[in-house]
């Protein structure tokens, strides 16, 4: 119980800190922020151009439920990195609040930009002007077990091509096979939910996010049909029990135990699937709408922008309109099974041996991506009215109350 | 571990003698409180054990459901992928190192002097400055992380390592001054009238005699200066812009999420094993020194 | 470091003994005290103070920030979620802070002395307190997943549950689930004070005490307990204080679910601040949970330090 003891200590830590001590980054890189789960795309990426070019991109990687808190405080404090990506939703909320660098006369002019998948140019563009593009894009399709399809007396083949017929295959699948589940959805998720059931909705036409305080908003056929769907399959017992609470955290986990017929998910699911679970036998379909051939998606993933106060904006320009090349695209995701941005690349040689990525690839051409403000408010927010409606219509029942709460909630955030 | 507290108390014979009269009169008695420490060993173990052993699963075995106890095969790598993620363990180590090393030596260089004078020291309005002293201790701290890193990138403290172990210093801050101020109150007067006969200054008595008689208690500031440094996770990320100066938590967040929040069980124990083994050694090690300081530090 | 000053101050007053020395000496303690008081002043006060600016106005994470008085105020005392959270919160404290100070009182009767075993015991049940939050609580969600959750493979087992079940789709499963996970995270930490409390009441009356005779429950009820008050109280003070300002273990946990039901006081301003974006709504409601948890824990130091000391 003496100095010498504590002394040791403080040494022993700062010492083993100094050994630590990271080097110093060179003043020529340029710094890009990406969120964790499209951080693999994007390093494939930013591999291919630092394999190519003087200049050094360097990657940081952001939790995804941060992105904007980071970004938003770093840009109040000036200190900005000279690339971003992240979240195509949250495009519009950026551009208004003027976070983004224009890059209409350098982007814009660039033929690769014409090509890029419409949702992304949509979402990029704001009072007339252009402020990103796709990067690492993904879409929402249907992922449904075969196995399970074939043990019902299903035809693995077909998957459902309507709301009503996969409420029909989701029932056999419970009815017939012991243990097994027809349908699984994160209750408790509000992105994920509009990722996955949103697209059925808007696939026959509803509107579901308000853009001002008296814009139609779930409105339209759709609405009440998949929450009628997913209110039978729950009182019914073909959706897991544990769907109620799921946060998210469950998301990939319960279809990869073998027991869920069929789930919303995202392009994402085949790698991860084949990749760790090659036992699965599973198809890819697009997400059915209320009548045949509605067919829908959600354009998801990230664009790529550059925020104001980039200390390197015109290098990071090169960088945007250089990844939009055929090279690029086709290199670094294409050939690393990852969706290309551009839809004419779509159907490219590396895809060819793998049909369940053409489902996805056409699912972007298909696919939408709804243009809102306070997009966190409306759906991610723990207790948004996106959210409560679902938990509302599917585990309590009452779907036109919870149809006509969330309409309310929403149009107020919206007219604030 | 069984060192614990060892040497921590100094009548500790009595109390041997009196708890020998008391809790083990009886043979079965004694069996009994035996028999419920060792079923609280196996509680208090168990979670840990079982995320070591889920995380030494091949990551697809760890999602089967319902899980097995045992693992049917070892596989490292849930580690690997840890070890291998962005800038690479050792990086995010060395930022976790520095950092909790400096919310340490600040944590010192403030909570020492400030418990002498709280404890030592007559003064005005004492218990005003006591209650400003605890005031973090208070505050929601997630709300103040905006304008402090607001102003904090004002003075270009934003993106260091200095930056972020202040703030750490700011969260551990109360206790350690508590913790101190108890301590230097513990020491007999008698110890400090010593001193003023020998006509040292009140600082050289500090150094010379307060201190060596606290190191239980600076040890233990130490010791919770280290974890929370270790563990905290929503400053690190708001206040470093860069992979290369992120801290554990931060890589251990990245790495267990998948798509829309799903994660990644297998990632996650390997995670929480490795950001609590540090924390551990540090605890083995340094226990006998720390149980003393709240002994001294927290108990008057 | 200021500490310098205090040394010469010292060595002038000793030596002297005039009105200037009187005048140091009275503020002597103070120098020692003035880094850790600026430090405080400067990084916890200041931003305080710009969080209170910010209340009154209507900054938001993408802009604004216009003064709009306490309009925001005037917000939360209609924002029935907000008092809901706080209920919540108020309910959780309630709830898990017996179980923390009695279990934690009862483990350290049982471990206070020092004899192998219960050292063993009492530095096992110490450990968790050096886990982080963050990784405790995403453990505990592990151990109650329905899927893959070993905690209700384990009650299964053991015939307390028939199937695995669902913790957080019920508002008082996930608050016992949640309070489990705290318990295990946190009751180490209390037991360790009481510990000290014990032994050092045993050392010092511990002997008195046995020539009195009386059996060990009268002595615990006797003598124990009423000295270890102040360490009871003061070990209070801080389970409270964070149990009202419980976060981590929520958000990773349950998520505020179901419907809402579990948010804390803090989650909702979380929400607000950095979902919604609302900092200025934000940090009024951080600033209304401040003033509580003010008011509460001044009323606690003022109450023990008037109380006998042990």
């Amino acid at each position: 119980m003496n100095m010498p003891v504590l002394g040791r200590t403080m040494l022993a830590l700062s010492l083993s800190a100094a050994l630590f001590v990271p080097a110093v980054a060179h003043a020529e890189t340029l710094s890009i922020w990406a969120r964790a789960s499209s951080s693999n795309a994007a390093q494939h990426m930013i591999d291919l151009w630092n394999a190519s070019h003087e200049d050094k991109i360097e990657l940081t990687t952001i939790p995804d439920n941060q992105m904007v808190t980071k970004l938003a405080t770093s840009v109040q404090a000036g200190d900005v990195p000279d690339l971003i990506s992240f979240d195509l939703i949250f495009m519009p909320d950026f551009m208004k609040a003027g976070f983004l660098t224009d890059l209409t006369d350098t982007l814009g002019a660039d033929p690769n930009q014409a090509k890029v998948a419409q949702a992304f140019r949509d979402l990029a563009s704001y009072d007339g002007k252009l402020y990103g593009t796709g990067f690492t894009p993904d879409v929402s399709i249907l992922l449904y077990n075969k196995g399970l399809f074939t043990q019902a007396g299903l035809d693995p083949e077909s998957p459902p091509k309507t709301v009503a017929e996969l409420e029909k295959f989701a029932m056999q699948i419970k009815e017939k096979v012991p243990g097994a589940y027809g349908y699984y959805f994160s209750g408790s998720c509000g992105g994920c939910n509009i990722f996955t059931q949103a697209p059925m909705m808007w696939a026959s036409g509803a509107t579901l996010l308000p853009t001002s305080g008296d814009a139609p908003a779930m409105d339209g056929t759709g609405v009440k049909e998949v929450l009628t769907m997913l209110r039978n399959l729950w009182t019914a017992g073909a959706i897991p029990e544990s769907a109620e609470a799921d946060t998210g955290a469950n998301f990939q986990a319960t279809f990869e135990t073998g027991t869920v017929g069929m789930q919303g998910s995202g392009g994402f699911a085949i790698a991860a699937l084949k990749a760790n679970h090659p036992e699965i036998d599973f198809g890819i379909a697009p997400l059915p709408g209320v009548n045949e051939g509605d067919a829908s998606s959600f354009v998801g993933g990230d664009v790529i922008a550059v925020p104001k106060g980039s200390k390197n904006a015109a290098k990071a320009i090169e960088f945007i309109q250089w990844q939009l090349t055929d090279e690029a695209q086709l290199n670094a995701l294409a050939k690393n099974l990852i969706l290309p941005s551009r839809s004419d690349l779509a159907d490219n040689e590396y895809f060819k041996a793998e049909p369940r990525y053409i489902t996805t690839a056409k699912a972007v051409g298909i696919g939408k991506t709804p243009y809102a403000f306070k997009f966190n408010d409306m759906v991610n927010a723990d207790q948004s009215p996106w959210l409560t409606m679902l938990q509302t219509a599917v585990f309590d029942g009452d779907i036109d109350g919870a149809i006509e709460a969330a309409r309310e909630t929403m149009r107020g955030i919206a007219a604030q | 571990m069984t060192a614990l507290a060892e040497g921590a108390v100094a009548p500790k014979v009595k109390v041997k003698a009196y708890v020998a009269r008391t809790a083990g009169e009886s043979r079965g008695l004694g069996y009994l409180i035996g028999a419920i420490c060792v079923f609280l060993i196996v509680v208090m173990m168990a979670p840990i054990v079982l995320s070591f052993i889920a995380s030494i699963k091949p990551s697809a075995e760890a999602r089967v459901s319902p899980p097995e106890y045992l693992p049917r095969a070892l596989s490292l790598e849930n580690y690997l992928k840890v070890y291998e993620y962005q800038a690479g363990l050792l990086s995010y180590l060395g930022n976790s190192m520095l950092v909790a090393a400096l919310t340490i030596l600040l944590c010192l260089l403030l909570a020492v002097p400030a418990g002498y004078g709280l404890a030592r020291f007559k003064m005005p309005f004492k218990e005003v400055w006591f209650i400003i002293l605890l005031a973090p201790l208070m505050i929601p701290y997630q709300a103040l992380l905006t304008p402090l890193y607001l102003t904090f990138s004002k003075w270009g403290l934003a993106n260091s390592h200095i930056g972020l172990a202040m703030v750490h210093t700011i969260l551990q801050l109360p206790f350690s001054i508590y913790l101190m101020r108890n301590s230097f109150e513990a020491i007999p007067k008698e110890v400090e009238e010593a001193s003023r006969v020998d006509g040292a200054s009140s600082f050289q008595a500090l150094i010379s005699i307060f201190l060596p008689l606290v190191v239980p208690g600076v040890v233990t500031v130490a010791l919770f200066a280290f974890i929370a440094s270790w563990n905290e996770f929503l400053s690190a990320l708001i206040f470093m812009n860069k992979e290369s100066s992120f801290t554990v938590p931060i890589m251990l967040v990245s790495v267990r999420a998948g798509r829309l929040g799903a994660v990644d069980w297998g990632a996650l124990q390997a995670g929480v094993i490795l950001s609590i083994l540090p924390c551990v050694l540090i605890y083995i090690l340094l226990q006998k020194y720390y149980v003393a300081g709240f002994l001294n530090g927290a108990v008057k | 470091m200021a500490a310098a000053n205090p040394a010469a101050a010292t060595f002038v007053a000793s030596e002297q003994g005039d009105a200037v020395s009187a005048v140091l000496r009275k503020y002597q303690g103070l120098f020692y005290v003035l880094p850790a008081l600026v430090f405080v002043v400067l990084f916890v006060l200041w931003p305080l103070a710009q969080l209170v600016y910010l209340s009154l106005t209507d900054t938001s994470l993408l802009g604004g920030g216009k003064f709009i008085g306490l309009e925001n105020y005037a917000k939360a005392l209609e924002d029935k979620s907000f008092w809901r959270a706080l209920g919540f919160t108020a309910k959780y404290t309630v709830f898990i802070t017996p179980i923390l100070m009695g279990l934690g009182f009862a483990l350290a009767l049982l471990t206070a002395p020092n004899r192998p075993l219960q050292q063993l015991t009492r530095g096992i049940i110490f450990l968790p307190v050096v886990i982080g939050i963050g990784s405790s609580s995403l453990l505990w969600f592990w151990l109650f997943d329905q899927q893959v959750g070993m905690f209700n493979r384990i009650l299964v087992d053991i015939g307390l549950l028939s199937e695995p079940m669902v913790w957080f789709t019920k508002a008082d499963p996930a608050l016992l689930a949640v309070t489990i996970s705290i318990t295990w995270k946190v009751i180490g930490f209390g037991m360790l004070l009481f510990v000290a409390g014990i032994q050092s009441i045993n050392g010092e009356i511990g002997e008195a005490a046995l020539i009195d005779g009386g059996n060990y429950w009268q002595r615990v009820w006797y003598i124990i307990l009423p000295l270890s008050l102040r360490v009871i109280m003061l070990t209070t003070l801080i389970s409270v204080i964070g149990s009202m300002l419980a976060f981590d273990q929520f958000y990773i946990m349950t998520g505020g679910n179901p419907r809402g039901q579990t948010f804390t006081s803090v989650y909702w301003i979380y929400q607000n601040s950095f979902i919604s974006f609302k900092l200025g709504y934000g940090a009024a409601l951080s600033i209304i949970l401040t003033l509580i948890i003010l008011v509460f824990s001044t009323l606690q130091v003022i109450l023990s330090n008037r109380s006998p000391q042990a």
